[in-house]
């Protein structure tokens, strides 16, 4: 068996292609798209907040103390209109043509003592689909002219400051929530790395378990390997740990490429979040949240060489092993819901029940008599495809279709 | 030596509507099932080449992968050396060399690799493996690409590692099936080379041919095979005197006797 192993292992290290997709893609593609992604939104949210706005303002005249704060202000340019207040299409067709990035229209009645008008609405026309900051850098300008109206309000009824701030808001809720940063964080990101995962180790083992068995019968090596005086059980077992091997190892290289990337491109406040995060999990939890994968990887490992001894070329294996992805997904998805807990029936169902666990040891809070079901049926589901594929292995009209 | 009795496999037919209008014209299609090989006997003794013969489909392939223990026979039964394969199939392994015409190296590993892999595989020690190594280099020419990747190897080079990697363990039957389909001269030549190197150390050959040139080159006997049933055996000489022409009439005459 393991001669086997040791000679598959060999070839797969030789494989340019398959170590580029296992090693050298989630080592590099990691960085490039964190990069890439804060370097892009970066550039994007700067260019919209410093773009100088051109805008246009209607009704001027009725709030000479908002006009003249709009027109001190930088990065805004003015457009001049003679469009009237009450013809919305024209407006509406000016920010459409593009001349202008919004219109401000300011009612007749505007008046900047509330207790003579009370509540002033003025109207802002512009597009707002897309990353713009209008409003954003419109509102500084319109909520420091409010509130200087609001104390000088307050103050000509002659109320106190403490008061002032209970009309404001009347009732205010102090909360103060239970669960530490741990199974805060837990719950939020809990979910999605089973999630990845699994996902991983099941496209690590993929392109190793085409090559073992379809790729063995393309090539025809298959049977000069069926009549060497090796047992077939031994033949698949070490067909097996290789697939495994793979799975586990791309899906280490990658969670790791991603932590290690995750934590060195991330700011400095980040930083001590994730290390204290990664610090309340205790080495117990990791090791156990190991354990359960290898169940997991051992029901991928024997569906896929199942899978790819029956096919005859790589293409057919590929084209029974595409649709894996997506049952495999959908038992992960549904332990993302939020309403569904590692209790009753769902601490058996394979799958769900390691990516429920792997969540909860996340967030801390793991009962650990789950344990017993999600490993006795997740064993026991691994040891019966396992057994399947050993016999999948002597019928003939598997190998020499 | 090598006896076969009697050997008969059928195989279900999944689809029969998916059979070619040839296959069902065929006799052997009885019901859900196809009778591949029906009767086969023949007898092949120490130090002589047989050849096996037969039209596509007559169940030459089959018979040969019952030989080399891959498929089981329904009936019928295979001795080597007085030892029944199907009784012990993998002590029967050992003695067995195999190649066929589309066996192919697992092609990132190196020629020398190859030949190692399957003399571990056969309980080989290393320094044996070495040792057996070294001498079919010499035998084959094989040292100017051993420690090259088979990937890029030509159809001669990988023929003749093939043929190393099937005698490594220095079997006591080497079976041929198809050995020379497709390959070009020169590489045709290495394999009869090798057929005649068998025989003077007196191991027995079994190789199923479609080249009658090459079994009037090497076979001490013949068996012919039609639909899944042996039409002749017997030695080269008296299957000449069949017909009085050339072995294609022979060959002829054979199939329509039987």
């Amino acid at each position: 068996m393991w001669l086997v192993f040791q000679k598959e292992i060999k070839e797969l290290l030789r494989d340019r292609k398959t170590l580029f997709f296992m090693v050298a893609l989630p080592l590099l593609l990691f960085p490039l798209i964190f990069g890439g992604v804060a370097y892009f939104s970066g550039k994007a949210i700067e260019k919209a907040q410093t773009r100088v706005l051109t805008y246009a303002v209607i009704g001027d005249e009725y709030a000479p103390t908002l006009s003249a704060k709009i027109t001190a202000q930088d990065g805004l340019k003015r457009y001049v209109t003679k469009i009237q207040s009450d013809n919305v299409s024209a407006i509406t067709n000016l920010v459409k043509s593009e001349k202008v990035d919004f219109v401000l229209v300011i009612p007749n009645t505007f008046n900047d003592d509330i207790l003579k008008i009370g509540q002033n609405k003025l109207t802002l026309y512009l597009n707002d689909a897309g990353l713009n900051m209008v409003q954003r850098r419109l509102n500084k300008i319109i909520d420091n002219l409010a509130e200087s109206n609001r104390d000088k309000a307050f103050i000509s009824l002659g109320i106190a400051e403490e008061i002032q701030q209970g009309l404001l808001e009347p009732i205010v809720i102090d909360k103060i929530s239970t669960a530490d940063k741990r199974e805060d964080l837990g719950e939020k990101i809990g979910g999605l790395i089973p999630y990845m995962i699994f996902i991983l180790c099941l496209q690590g083992a993929m392109l190793p378990a085409t090559d073992i068995g379809a790729g063995e019968k393309e090539r025809g090596t298959l049977e000069t390997l069926l009549i060497s005086p090796i047992s077939r059980n031994q033949l698949v077992l070490g067909k097996f740990f290789t697939i495994a091997f793979a799975g586990v190892t791309s899906a280490m290289v990658t969670v790791g490429s991603l932590f290690v990337w995750g934590v060195l491109l991330s700011q400095g406040m980040a930083i001590e979040l994730i290390t204290e995060f990664m610090g309340a999990i205790s080495v117990l939890d990791f090791v156990l949240m190991f354990a359960m994968l290898i169940p997991v990887v051992a029901i991928f490992s024997a569906v896929l060489l199942s899978m790819s001894i029956y096919a005859k070329s790589f293409k057919e294996a590929q084209g029974y092993m595409t649709p894996l992805v997506f049952i495999v997904i959908i038992p992960v998805i549904l332990a993302m819901l939020p309403g569904i807990k590692l209790e009753g029936i769902y601490a058996w169902v394979p799958l769900m029940n390691v990516a429920l666990a792997i969540k909860e040891l996340i967030k801390g809070t793991m009962d650990y008599m789950a344990l017993i079901p999600i490993f006795l049926s997740t064993t026991a589901i691994a040891g019966l495809l396992l057994t399947f594929c050993i016999y999948w292995f002597n019928r003939e009209k598997v190998l020499f279709r | 030596m090598i006896e076969i009795k009697q050997l008969a496999k059928k195989f279900k037919v999944e689809n029969p509507k998916k059979l070619s209008e040839q296959e069902k014209k065929d006799p052997r299609l009885k019901g859900r099932f196809f009778h591949s090989v029906q009767n086969v006997n023949f007898i092949c003794d120490t130090g002589q080449v047989l050849g096996l013969l037969g039209p596509n489909g007559a169940g030459k392939t089959t018979t040969l992968r019952m030989l080399s223990s891959a498929l089981k026979p329904d009936s019928g039964s295979i001795l080597i050396d007085g030892l029944d394969v199907l009784a012990n199939p993998i002590v029967a392994r050992q003695k067995i060399g195999f190649l066929s015409g589309s066996t192919g190296l697992y092609g990132r590993l190196s020629g020398r690799e190859n030949i190692e892999y399957f003399g571990k595989l056969h309980g080989m020690s290393k320094s044996a493996i070495h040792q057996k190594i070294e001498e079919l280099a010499q035998l084959l020419d094989l040292y100017s690409f051993l420690d090259r990747r088979c990937e890029n190897y030509s159809t001669g080079m990988k023929q003749r590692v093939s043929i190393a990697r099937a005698v490594v363990h220095s079997p006591k039957v080497v079976v041929l099936d198809e050995p020379t389909t497709g390959l070009d001269i020169m590489a045709t030549q290495t394999v009869l080379e090798f057929i005649r190197t068998l025989k003077k150390q007196q191991i027995p050959v079994i190789f199923s041919t479609h080249h009658l040139d090459e079994v009037n080159e090497l076979c001490d006997t013949v068996t012919v095979i039609d639909e899944g049933k042996t039409k002749y055996n017997g030695d080269l000489h008296s299957f000449r005197a069949l017909s009085n022409g050339s072995l294609h009439n022979s060959f002829m005459t054979s199939i329509e006797k039987g």
